[in-house]
């Protein structure tokens, strides 16, 4: 599949999919933004004041900025990984009637998440940059830890999307476990609330160190765990290598399928 | 140019998706096989035009899948020099809410043009599709026929190297068919391939340079496309009978059944079917028993077109035959008819009368007891309803007498 079909996908997933509306593609950013707005200014007041509470030190804003960090990384991960599993049977289609690349074909919506995910870490910026809150060099990293954690949701949505083509209860599934994953990731509590048995399990969960990677260079402008990094990179690369190998098994049958 | 090696497809049916998997984690199938395509093998040359003949069923889609890329064949392998388009993806991704010209650009993209392709190509595609203003208007609002016209507009322009047509041919009124058929004898002339799958026979007649039948996955007929018209007609002659002894109970009978038409059949000369070409010679056989005795009985037959209008009747005592029975004899008339007719579906109603015509004394009348379809014309071709026997003969400076007969 070539770059500007793909390009194609992607804009009328952020802006063709509104045609007709007056805002159009700006609704594609008005509810993460929303979202975001909601964290910083409500969740600031409530949930950092009980965290301080627990003895965490926190600085009016600090917690708004540990969550929305984790928040905008998890949002892209989650929709990718989600709307990956159905891609097939949303082309459906498209699929059944030209010829069309399917291990590429997931990849409009990964360029779109990560459209989603720069406007938002802009205003996120912006922001910060309002309450005098630095941003520096540290912020040149983010695309690295982007690109790793984009790697590893579109290798986990491929595998999910091919399963979900023989077993339609995937998707469901896939909702439910992310849901959970979210919760298990420290995403809008902190690590030290827990014991520490728990903590040193969640040196596995890739999406805890990835997390935790881009607070590292947003929140304490410091450079990120390599070996974290390195894990889920290998970690992706490894269930990409899976899901290659699952799909040149099974396109034949996808295509009959589907 | 294109090429299929032994391409053979099965379909694994299963009862669910999921039974796949559990067939790779068991090792145990769990499906059944179809077989869609065995062993099909075919060359389409550059400039040259394949038909694709076959009943529902017979793996014509599947195939066109294949030769698209949309499915994968089980063995063997597709050689295609340069793109392939088919109509059969007209319109695909197409979105009822963006605007004409923006859909020219996705639909564009998705058969393989590219950006600045497109909007090099994007007037002539508008001014073929003869929407005019309409194109900045959003999709929903135009009728199914401005659609489609769009969507071939597209599909023609996306300069393939090889073109798949089906029915989607039959597009929008005969204005636009007609200049969609001379766009297409243009893209073969410049040395396109195309392969062409219809059930118009007629269409299949005069387009194709060659035609291969498919029946049941498997090539049994190929050759010139007159053969595999007849070959074709052949096969479906089975279902044709099964349907057509459905309808004889709608058949409307009527008269004294003094004597009776026990059976009838026509049979085209050459294409042995009762779908004929246009000059070829049908035999019209009636088996006729009398009840009682009778010395004069008439036997008749009428044409009639689509529309029930009588094109041609003619019966034995226009043409001096008579014949006279005892009660319980059989006899078997046969009629043999050049048929110089338009291409088109025909029935014929036959009788039995006493006299000149049915008014009086009418024995048996069975209106619709045979279906023929012509198709193609074998001679040269004409217009209108029937051929006239014809000659033309030029008188000019310069040139000495030429006469043409024709009929």
């Amino acid at each position: 599949m070539n770059l500007p079909l793909l390009l194609s996908f992607t804009r009328q997933d952020l802006i063709d999919r509104y045609s007709g509306s007056i805002l159009g593609g700006a609704w594609s950013f008005i509810m993460p933004l929303v979202n975001m707005l909601i964290f910083i200014l409500v969740f600031s007041r409530i949930m950092g004041a009980r965290l301080e509470a627990l003895g965490q030190e926190f600085s009016e804003y600090s917690y708004s900025i540990y969550l929305v960090t984790g928040m905008l990384a998890w949002n892209a991960f989650a929709n990718t990984v989600q709307r990956a599993t159905n891609i097939y049977r949303e082309k459906a289609g498209l699929i059944g009637k030209v010829k069309i690349s399917l291990i590429s074909l997931p990849f409009f919506i990964l360029l779109t998440e990560s459209v989603i995910y720069l406007i938002s870490l802009i205003f996120f910026a912006i922001f910060l940059v309002l309450i005098d809150f630095p941003v520096d060099q540290y912020w040149l990293l983010i695309p690295v830890v982007f690109v790793i954690q984009q790697l590893f949701a579109y290798a986990l949505g491929f595998m999910m999307a091919i399963l979900n083509v023989f077993v339609h209860d995937t998707r469901e599934l896939v909702t439910v476990i992310v849901q959970l994953w979210f919760w298990l990731t420290p995403i809008v509590y902190v690590t030290n609330i827990l014991p520490d048995s728990v903590q040193k399990l969640f040196g596995f969960n890739p999406m805890y160190i990835l997390v935790q990677a881009y607070r590292d260079l947003i929140l304490y402008h410091r450079g990120p765990s390599l070996d974290g990094l390195f894990w889920v990179l290998m970690l992706g690369l490894i269930i990409l290598g899976l899901a290659l190998f699952l799909f040149k098994k099974l396109e034949r049958d996808i295509r009959d399928f589907i | 140019m294109i090429k299929a090696n032994n391409i053979h497809k099965r379909f694994k049916l299963y009862e669910k998706p999921s039974d796949r998997l559990r067939e790779i984690i068991f090792r145990r199938p769990y499906h059944h096989l179809h077989n869609a395509l065995s062993d099909v093998s075919f060359t389409v040359a550059s400039g040259e035009t394949l038909g694709i003949l076959g009943k529902n069923g017979a793996g014509k889609s599947t195939l066109l899948k294949i030769l698209t890329g949309v499915l994968l064949p089980d063995e063997g392998e597709i050689q295609i020099s340069g793109k392939i388009t088919g109509l059969l993806e007209l319109g695909t991704g197409f979105d009822m809410e963006l605007n004409g010209l923006k859909n020219i650009v996705t639909n564009g993209l998705l058969l393989g043009m590219l950006p600045d392709e497109i909007s090099d190509k994007q007037e002539s595609i508008v001014t073929f599709s003869e929407l005019g203003d309409f194109i900045h208007e959003p999709l929903r609002t135009y009728s199914s026929g401005m659609v489609m016209r769009l969507a071939f507009a597209i599909a023609i322009h996306a300069d393939p190297q090889c073109f798949v047509v089906d029915e989607a041919l039959s597009v929008g009124d005969a204005h636009f068919q007609q200049k969609c058929m001379r766009r297409i004898r243009r893209f073969r002339d410049r040395g396109g391939s195309i392969i062409f799958v219809s059930h118009d026979l007629n269409a299949v007649k005069m387009l194709c340079d060659r035609a291969i039948v498919l029946d049941q996955g498997y090539v049994v007929a190929e050759g010139t496309p007159e053969d595999a018209v007849n070959h074709y007609n052949r096969i479906v002659a089975d279902l044709e009978d099964r349907s057509l002894t459905l309808e004889e109970n709608e058949m409307e009978t009527f008269g004294t059944r003094q004597a009776e038409i026990v059976s009838s059949q026509l049979i085209g000369s050459k294409s042995r079917s009762n779908i004929v070409s246009s000059g070829e010679t049908a035999k019209i056989s009636l088996v006729v028993r009398a009840n009682e005795n009778l010395d004069h009985i008439t036997v008749g037959m009428l044409i009639r077109d689509r529309f029930g209008q009588d094109i041609f009747g003619i019966n034995s005592h226009y043409l001096d035959h008579s014949l006279f029975l005892k009660a319980g004899q059989k006899a078997t008339v046969h009629f043999e008819i050049q048929m110089d007719l338009a291409p088109g579906k025909y029935t014929i109603s036959v009788a039995l009368h006493s006299e000149e015509n049915h008014i009086e004394n009418c024995y048996h009348w069975c209106d619709n007891a045979l279906r023929f379809e012509i198709a193609g014309i074998a001679d040269s071709i004409f217009a209108g309803v029937c051929r006239l026997h014809s000659k033309l003969t030029i008188e000019a400076p310069n040139i000495q007498s030429v006469i043409k007969e024709v009929g």
